[in-house]
């Protein structure tokens, strides 16, 4: 027995030294990250592992700063000749990993490929605009639009894959080759992505040697591995308890900001019940933001108050939704007719209760608190509220998207222009316009302001259509989702953070 | 006896189709759309019915069923939707780390469980007796996920002592580096085991534990014991090689049918330890709707589990000499 026991004495000392060892290697960063990517091919990410992964495995023809600003990356610059000409001018000798040449007839391929129904690439929509792309000569693109479109450059951010390897039959899924500042060296399915340097980048060398993306799907164990020193970083999502623990931690660095992402409800206009602003309205109110936001998902959320995000240039603080006042919902709901009649507690209506469905999916426990708080202040104000709580798939496909929902809080992320919130959205029949919400006024400032090419004119568009916003009520932002990282202050290097949760500013690079 | 192992193999068969018929019913009656979840939120419908075609996720259900057994019987399991490879190819990358977990978990279950029902039989009624039973109530009642946590923010947390999460270079290779002179490759690998193996084994062991425990109290009574004693054996003797091995028997079934709790307990212990196993790729394939995906891996553990029963009911006619089988 003794024997036994030292024996596993001598195991666990010799574990301790290895483990004390493997993290003292300066150059090595690791990364936890909640999901494992689908994919390490730009064009087909979906997740947001695959959008940071291949932005530091690819590089785009711009890159976006933390502040949204488009800077030149593979492209040196560009120019406008007229709203539906965008003309790129690569740099010179650029190179992929592998050493072979980047050329515009790469740039051609990777966005004919995305264009390319049969592709199914998800962000296509985004692209659609592009009515043909074409090379100049090997270091010119000339983008041609079917009608002006503002934020395309803020989606040229997309990585460029080589068209001699993936026509050669390549997979760039599995076996990515970009011009990024790092190249792949090992991906263990849902375990880890190993990354080193790239040594035919364009651009500064990154200060980490090897980049190791850890991927840990339970959050508080993602939070206990970097505690323990397992990992160097790590950021959103994470459990509010956890961030208050590790943000009081002093071996520890970090960043809080405003995130890029909103939590919202999408209320389904085609349905009877909320075909009114005025009752869409009424429920808004019975919405307590401050409670959500800083009981639930205590204080790592802002309170939202209106469809343009506050990071935005277009933001305004002059237009906001309405607040939380039950009394004034109470009054709405009497100018609708909907009263107490029978004294049951519930408002009715011809004889019918006030009933209504709220809705969300099981995946993020504060979203479910969150709905079954609302559920509670809204039978509070004679409102039979029910919930119905499904995993995403089936609360995605079968639900919402299906517009069989009444109330339904969810979520959009990567808002990196205004018009990602609300054209496909908003628009009368646009194809994520899950609530069937329709308003010529409203479809005509979305256009305008996709279409307007001074920034000017296009926060003028946005103001508008937020301001209308704010009182139809087609979509109720309940909150503009915060973003944090934390860092072990042992790292030799400073770290950046970006709202996207990109990693360039992770590794040593100024992002 | 080779009969009867070939008779059991062919079993399987069936009961592979049956399950392959079951899962394929289950994955028709949950709602979700695999198209829908791969494209994203920011899909068009137009967009999502074009990859349901591509698909074939429009077929009709009977066209699809037929299509995965023919497939299946040229030993191909289709591709994953979501990672684009082989199912095949994905659960042979994973299915070592699991199978490596469940060993190391049932080895550290059979000790733990198998000592601490020893000594609680032979001490019945004492602290020790008392307090391994604790352990065991303990053990059964603690999610694994919960004991995977705690021992997490112990042992790596706060005392630093082993790697919270992952896994080190995989046994096999690990014992040839060992060999080979780089014996920290193995200890590595040791270190990276014994928190999710310990988490996974906890419940396993307890419920061994209890049964040896019940089983030994019993054995302990019989004349042949007495009778031992009375020949004038010493006590150890009669403990480990009389009694034990005749109080084993009953235990032994339920350690084959804990082998199949313990894969279904990977699941959860390797998403909370990062552990690269087929568990974790459960939970995502389950997540996505990765219809291929889930329906090779369902297989691959229902033929797993068989095999460890078929490898059970052998062990029995090992150590019981009056089972024979034919």
């Amino acid at each position: 027995m003794s024997k036994a026991l030292s024996v596993t004495a001598a195991f666990l000392l010799a574990g301790l030294s290895f483990t004390a060892l493997s993290t003292a290697e300066a150059a090595t960063v690791t990364i936890g990250t909640d999901v494992d990517a689908g994919t390490l091919d730009p064009r087909l990410a979906r997740d947001t592992t695959a959008y940071r992964a291949t932005d530091l495995l690819y590089s785009g023809l711009v890159h976006l700063t933390p502040s949204l600003e488009a800077k030149p990356d593979l492209a040196a610059s560009w120019e406008t000749p007229n709203p539906t000409t965008w003309i790129f001018k690569l740099r010179p000798n650029l190179k992929f990993s592998d050493g072979s040449p980047l050329t515009a007839a790469d740039v051609v391929f990777t966005f004919t490929t995305i264009l390319n129904k049969d592709f199914n690439a998800p962000m296509r929509a985004l692209y659609t605009p592009i009515s043909a792309v074409e090379a100049v000569d090997p270091q010119t693109v000339k983008f041609t639009l079917s009608a002006p479109y503002a934020p395309l450059l803020s989606y040229l951010d997309i990585g460029i894959v080589s068209k001699a390897l993936v026509e050669g039959g390549a997979d760039m899924a599995l076996k990515p080759v970009g011009a990024g500042p790092l190249k792949l060296s090992s991906w263990t399915r849902g375990s880890a992505i190993e990354m080193e340097i790239n040594p035919n980048y364009w651009g500064e060398k990154p200060k980490a040697d090897k980049v190791s993306l850890k991927i840990i799907g339970d959050g508080s164990a993602r939070a206990q591995a970097f505690e323990a020193g397992d990992l160097d970083i790590i950021q959103s999502p994470l459990a509010p308890q956890d961030v208050k623990r590790l943000a009081a931690d002093k071996r520890f660095g970090n960043v809080v900001q405003a995130g890029l992402g909103v939590t919202y409800i999408n209320f389904n206009v085609k349905d009877p019940l909320l075909a009114s602003p005025k009752m869409r309205k009424a429920f808004s109110m019975l919405i307590d933001q401050k409670t959500i936001v800083e009981d639930i998902f205590q204080g790592v959320d802002e309170v939202a108050s209106s469809v343009i995000l506050p990071s935005s240039w277009a933001y305004s603080k002059d237009i906001k939704q309405p607040g939380f006042d039950v009394e004034g919902a109470k009054a709405l709901f009497k100018e609708e007719g909907w009263s107490d009649t029978n004294g049951d507690g519930i408002l009715d209506k011809g004889g019918k209760p006030l009933t209504v469905t709220l809705s969300t999916h099981s995946e993020d426990s504060n979203r479910v608190q969150s709905i079954e708080f609302m559920q509670a202040t809204f039978q509070a104000a004679g409102v039979d509220a029910k919930t119905q709580i499904t995993d995403w798939p089936s609360f995605s496909t079968n639900y919402v998207q299906k517009s069989q929902h009444q109330i339904a809080l969810l979520g959009w992320l990567n808002i990196v222009d205004p018009d990602r919130l609300l054209f496909g959205q908003l628009s009368t029949g646009g194809p994520t316009n899950w609530g069937g919400y329709s308003n010529p006024a409203v479809d005509e400032t979305l256009k305008q302001g996709r279409s307007a090419t001074t920034q000017a004119d296009r926060t003028k568009a946005y103001q508008t259509a937020a301001k209308i916003l704010a009182d139809d009520l087609p979509y109720y932002i309940v909150s503009d989702q915060g973003y944090q990282l934390f860092y072990s202050k042992k790292l030799p290097f400073e770290v950046q953070a970006t709202s996207r949760g990109n990693m360039r500013g992770m590794i040593g690079l100024k992002d | 006896m080779l009969a009867y192992i070939v008779r059991r193999l062919l079993l399987l068969i069936p009961m592979a189709a049956g399950m392959v018929i079951v899962t394929f019913g289950l994955l028709l009656l949950i709602p979700g759309d695999p198209a829908s979840v791969l494209l994203g939120q920011e899909a068009s419908p137009e967009a999502i019915q074009n990859l349901r075609n591509a698909l074939g996720l429009n077929d009709p259900w009977y066209i699809r069923l037929g299509a995965y057994f023919a497939h299946l019987l040229q030993g191909d399991m289709g591709r994953s939707i979501f990672q684009n490879q082989a199912v095949s190819e994905i659960i042979a990358g994973r299915l070592g780390a699991t199978v490596e977990l469940a060993v190391v978990a049932l080895i550290l279950a059979c000790l733990i469980g198998v000592t601490l029902g020893v000594i609680a039989a032979t001490r019945q009624g004492s602290i020790i007796d008392t307090a391994a039973m604790v352990f065991a109530q303990l053990g059964v009642s603690m999610p694994v996920y919960w004991l995977g946590l705690l021992l997490m923010l112990l042992f790596a947390v706060t005392l630093g002592w082993l790697p919270s999460i992952g896994r080190g270079v995989p046994f096999p290779k690990a014992f040839l580096a060992a060999f080979s002179g780089r014996p920290g490759v193995l200890l590595d690998s040791f270190s990276h085991i014994l928190l999710p193996a310990f988490a996974l084994a906890a419940n396993s062991a307890a419920i061994i534990s209890r049964l040896v425990r019940t089983a030994m109290l019993e054995v302990l009574r019989e004349d042949f014991v007495r009778t031992a004693y009375a020949k004038g054996l010493r006590r150890k003797r009669v403990i480990v090689r009389h009694a034990l091995r005749n109080a084993l028997l009953p235990v032994l079934s339920v350690i084959g049918l804990r082998f199949g709790a313990l894969l279904g307990g990977a699941v959860l212990t390797e998403s909370i330890f990062a552990w690269p196993g087929l568990g974790q790729l459960t939970i995502t394939a389950i997540s996505q709707r990765d219809l291929p995906l889930i329906q090779g891996i369902v297989l691959t553990f229902a033929i797993i589990f068989a095999l460890v029963n078929l490898v059970v009911d052998l062990l029995y006619a090992v150590v019981d000499p009056r089972i024979r089988l034919g």
